[in-house]
């Protein structure tokens, strides 16, 4: 992989991870009916981050949980199977407003399959989709609600995320090739 | 009764060692209390003194094929019957066989048997059928009947002609450590004969069994005992190509072993002559070849016991033509006698040698805690006239049937006393 | 990870123990969606499977078509009496007829050993083998072992007794290749009839007794008394005193030993009345119906991997 640019380092991710609570608990006024969703496999560790930030804001913790999509993908035979992680979602998502986490935002496919899967758990009051970064190119009409940074990213990049709990280390680099790895 | 009993200055043959030792036997409380040369116990009134010079003791004989008719055919024989007839003989153990009517096919047939030989002062033990009704078709539970006492299996009186099902019950027949006694007769061979197929069936215009009746199957069973590892037993062995074929067995370590009656050992098929029906048994007395083989093969250690296949039948069944009359003769009481007489007698055979065919033989066999007199052991004693002679009669005989190969026979080893558990249950008159 | 390296799926041995637990994990997670309320995930729509059984069955059949449909594939059943298709050419007549509707994976049960993999041969789309005659029963096995990892948490080391009926018996064959493979430490329980003539490569005892108070797991296979060549097994009553799992026998089994069945149960005959119970078994050793559930998401891990 060749680096083309370094986008954050682990205090730009840091800060921006604030940011981005903040933004949550502003937008929705507090953390009441609030449930984070990391989506597997990096959204997870994001999830958690902000979950523990909210609550900590707000002196209350707010539910979390982690969504794997495998079942719900459309691209099967297209792309090297991603390991099969866990759906561990241990309270009702009906009525809730769901915070859904993820690294990157890319064609959305990702994304929509997710929001199947979320809806074959409940009723949710609404979604909303956090992402560190949205390198565009989409192909459904999926938009971010809170966004770390936006990238133009040509299709022959990549947007390696990197983080402490799965990676040893926190950063978000821009890189050569085009791979479809998440 | 008394319950002590001394038996003086006897040839004790105890079952285990062949030569003899001339000596004492004392009996208490159903025991053997001591075998020693001068046993000196005192004067009392309550002790009853037998005299036995010149006379044999030995071990209560163990009959390993018996037909006590009893359930279904009690005019012939019952159990009862059959157990004085076999005090009579000197015998105190016997195995019985499963083809009565019903079949002892069932765990309470066994039990029956069970119950009703327990006071009769012989020891029986039923074997229990190896196919359903004795047809050769269906296995019976033999794992329930082995819990019910079988003593072994058997389907004698028939043979099981499906090769498949007799190698399946061989296999299944080890789970049980029990053995299989097997009749052997091929019906191709056997189905209209009536006597030994030979120059005297010939001469005489009666149907012959050919050798190879017993061979083929002989043969067979060899093979299926082999490939299954079973433990079984020839019972009548015949010809002398069985006695070849189960010699050649033992050597390649077949679980083996095989038996002859009485009277296949007294008679050849030179007996037929008079046309008398008594002669007419299962499998024939064959010619004096084979005879010769058989007696060889006792003396030489193939066969490992001797029967009397006692088999009664009524006066109106034997009474008749030679191809109307039923197979088989009554031997419980001239087991002895007649194999004494024919082997030790006629043939040289040392007596401890007929002593162990005739009790710790077959009791090893079968697993029986019986056949010898030993200290500590269960009384179980016979005491024998070897001396003189005396000629069988119709009149003396015990059973309820008549239908005796030897009677009119002049034979030794008179039985005198018989001993059970103790107690004096057979007295010569 | 990869898709199963044979597409079709005949005999357990063409699985590589990675491959075996690949699709245990797999059943995991669709265990997990088998207990939510919307039971259904869109990950084989547009698919096509179909049921072909020669040889009738309620049981697998329905688990294969529950799995197809909780993986939102369409499922068509497609039954033939065995007795109408004795002559090879008819099978392929049936077959030709349905590959003709464009379907993408074949689900066959038959009678005669050896006879799926003739269906596999003649066609280029996965089969499944849901049983063939005496000789497999792949997908047993693995929900089998599915369901003894979910209540052991291993499998290495396990002590099993497969008791009964082994000579008959495709779904034993199936086990025991499976459970040795896996590491687990497997006895028979058979009489001599209900075995080949060489049994020298199996462990084998001859009655429950002997393996009752030490086995972790009791597998008890289906006895048939009445088989159209023979009636081999004396009787009713000899199998249950010596090989039927009874009160007495269940209460000697090990703390958290557990007992399985392929299922359907022959009631006083493997298991008594009284163990099986009503609506449930009184014993928690007896788990026949988490087999069951383990059907549906063992066969949903197998379509997934193999035509998602």
């Amino acid at each position: 992989m060749i680096e083309k640019a370094i986008i954050m380092n682990e205090a730009d991710l840091d800060r921006v991870i604030k940011r981005i609570s903040h933004e949550i608990l502003e937008h929705n006024r507090g953390s009441r009916d609030l449930a984070v969703i990391g989506l597997q496999k990096r959204g997870v560790p994001l999830g958690e981050r902000i979950a523990a930030n909210i609550g900590f804001f707000e002196g209350r913790q707010v539910s979390f949980g982690k969504l794997d999509i495998s079942f719900y993908r459309d691209d099967y035979g297209s792309r090297i199977k991603a390991e099969i992680g866990r759906t561990e979602i241990d309270f009702d998502v009906t009525d809730k407003n769901v915070i859904l986490v993820d690294d990157v935002l890319y064609t959305g496919r990702t994304i929509r399959a997710a929001l199947d899967a979320i809806m074959d758990l409940g009723r949710p009051r609404s979604i909303q989709l956090v992402v560190l970064i949205d390198r565009g190119h989409r192909e459904l009409p999926i938009r971010a609600d809170y966004v770390g940074k936006n990238l133009p990213t040509s299709k022959n990049e990549m947007v390696s995320v990197r983080l402490r709990e799965t990676d040893g280390q926190d950063s978000v680099l821009l890189v050569e090739g085009n791979d479809y790895v998440k | 009764m008394y319950s002590r009993i001394i038996i003086k200055n006897a040839n004790i043959f105890d079952g285990i060692k062949t030569k003899p030792f001339k000596g004492d036997l004392y009996i208490k409380d159903g025991m053997v209390e001591d075998i020693d040369e001068n046993i000196d116990i005192g004067d009392s009134k309550a002790i009853r003194r037998i005299d036995a010079s010149g006379m044999m003791v030995m071990p209560g004989m163990v009959d390993m094929h018996v037909h006590l008719r009893d359930p279904g055919f009690e005019e012939k024989e019952t159990i009862e019957s059959g157990a004085a007839s076999a005090l009579a003989g000197g015998i105190t153990t016997m195995l019985c066989m499963p083809n009565t009517r019903p079949v002892l096919d069932e765990p309470a047939l066994l039990q029956y048997v069970i119950e009703r030989g327990r006071n009769t002062g012989v020891r029986i033990y039923p074997a229990a059928a190896m196919t359903r009704g004795l047809e050769g078709r269906e296995m019976t539970s033999m794992g329930l009947l082995a819990e019910a006492g079988a003593a072994g299996f058997s389907d004698d009186g028939m043979a099981v002609a499906d090769a498949r099902l007799m190698f399946e019950i061989m296999r299944y027949s080890r789970q049980w450590k029990k053995p299989l006694i097997l009749h052997e007769e091929e019906y191709g061979f056997s189905r209209s004969g009536l006597v030994h197929e030979g120059r005297y069936s010939d001469s005489l215009g009666l149907e012959g069994i050919s050798r190879l009746s017993d061979d083929l199957m002989i043969g067979r069973d060899i093979m299926l005992a082999r490939e299954s590892g079973a433990r079984i037993h020839i019972t009548h062995l015949s010809t002398k190509g069985s006695v070849q074929m189960i010699k050649r067995a033992k050597d390649e370590g077949v679980d083996i072993s095989c038996d002859v009656t009485a009277h296949h050992l007294f008679f050849d098929d030179s007996c037929l002559k008079s046309f008398n029906t008594s002669f007419k048994v299962k499998p024939p007395i064959r010619s004096a070849e084979d005879r010769q083989a058989l007696i060889e093969g006792v003396i030489d250690g193939t066969i490992d016991a001797v029967i009397s296949d006692h088999a009664p039948h009524l006066d109106t069944e034997k009474n008749t033509t030679f191809s109307l009359a039923q197979f088989g003769t009554i031997g419980l009481e001239t087991l002895f006698a007649a194999s004494y007489t024919s082997l030790c007698r006629g043939k040289g055979l040392q007596p401890g040698k007929l002593v162990s065919l005739l009790t710790s033989g077959p009791a090893k066999l079968l697993g029986f805690d019986a056949g010898t007199l030993e200290k500590g052991k269960r009384a179980d004693a016979v005491m024998v006239d070897t001396g003189g002679s005396y000629k069988v009669r119709k009149e003396d005989i015990v059973s309820k049937s008549r239908n005796s190969a030897f009677i009119g026979q002049e034979l030794q080893g008179r039985i005198i006393y018989t001993i059970s558990n103790g107690k004096i249950m057979y007295e010569s008159g | 990870m990869t898709m199963l390296s044979k597409k079709s799926l005949l005999n357990i041995a063409d699985l590589s123990p990675e491959e075996v637990m690949q699709v245990m994990e797999t059943a995991d997670s669709f265990a997990h969606i088998s207990r939510r309320e919307i039971k259904k995930v869109p990950t084989l729509m547009g698919k096509t499977v179909v049921n072909l059984f020669f040889e009738p069955s309620t049981r697998t059949r329905t688990s294969f078509e529950v799995a197809a449909k909780r993986l939102s594939a369409d499922m068509i059943n497609f039954t033939a009496s065995s007795s109408s298709l004795a002559k090879g050419e008819s099978i392929m007549d049936t077959v030709r007829t349905i590959l003709a509707m464009q379907v993408d994976l074949l689900v066959v049960r038959h009678s005669h050993s050896g006879a799926v993999k003739m269906v596999d041969d003649m066609i280029d789309i996965p089969v499944i083998n849901a049983g063939d005659g005496k000789h497999q029963h792949p997908t047993q096995a693995l929900l089998d072992l599915f369901t003894i990892k979910g209540r052991f948490g291993r499998l290495k080391g396990l002590k099993i007794a497969i008791a009964g009926d082994f000579l008959n018996s495709r779904v034993a064959r199936s086990d025991i290749m499976l459970f040795e493979q896996m590491g687990m430490e497997v006895r028979l329980v058979a009489p001599s009839m209900l075995l080949p003539e060489d049994y020298s490569c199996y462990r084998v005892e001859n009655s429950l007794e002997d393996v009752i108070e030490d086995t972790d797991i009791l597998y008890m296979l289906r006895m048939q008394f009445e088989r159209q060549d023979r009636k081999l097994y004396p009787s009713v009553e000899e199998y249950r005193r010596f090989l039927s799992l009874d009160s007495s026998r269940i209460r000697r089994m090990k703390k958290g030993a557990a007992v399985m069945h392929p299922g359907p149960v022959n009631r006083g005959i493997e298991i008594t009345d009284e163990v099986m119970g009503d609506m449930k078994s009184p014993y928690d050793n007896v788990i026949i119906e988490d087999q069951v559930t383990s059907g549906v998401a063992v066969r949903m891990a197998l379509l997934y991997h193999i035509l998602g």
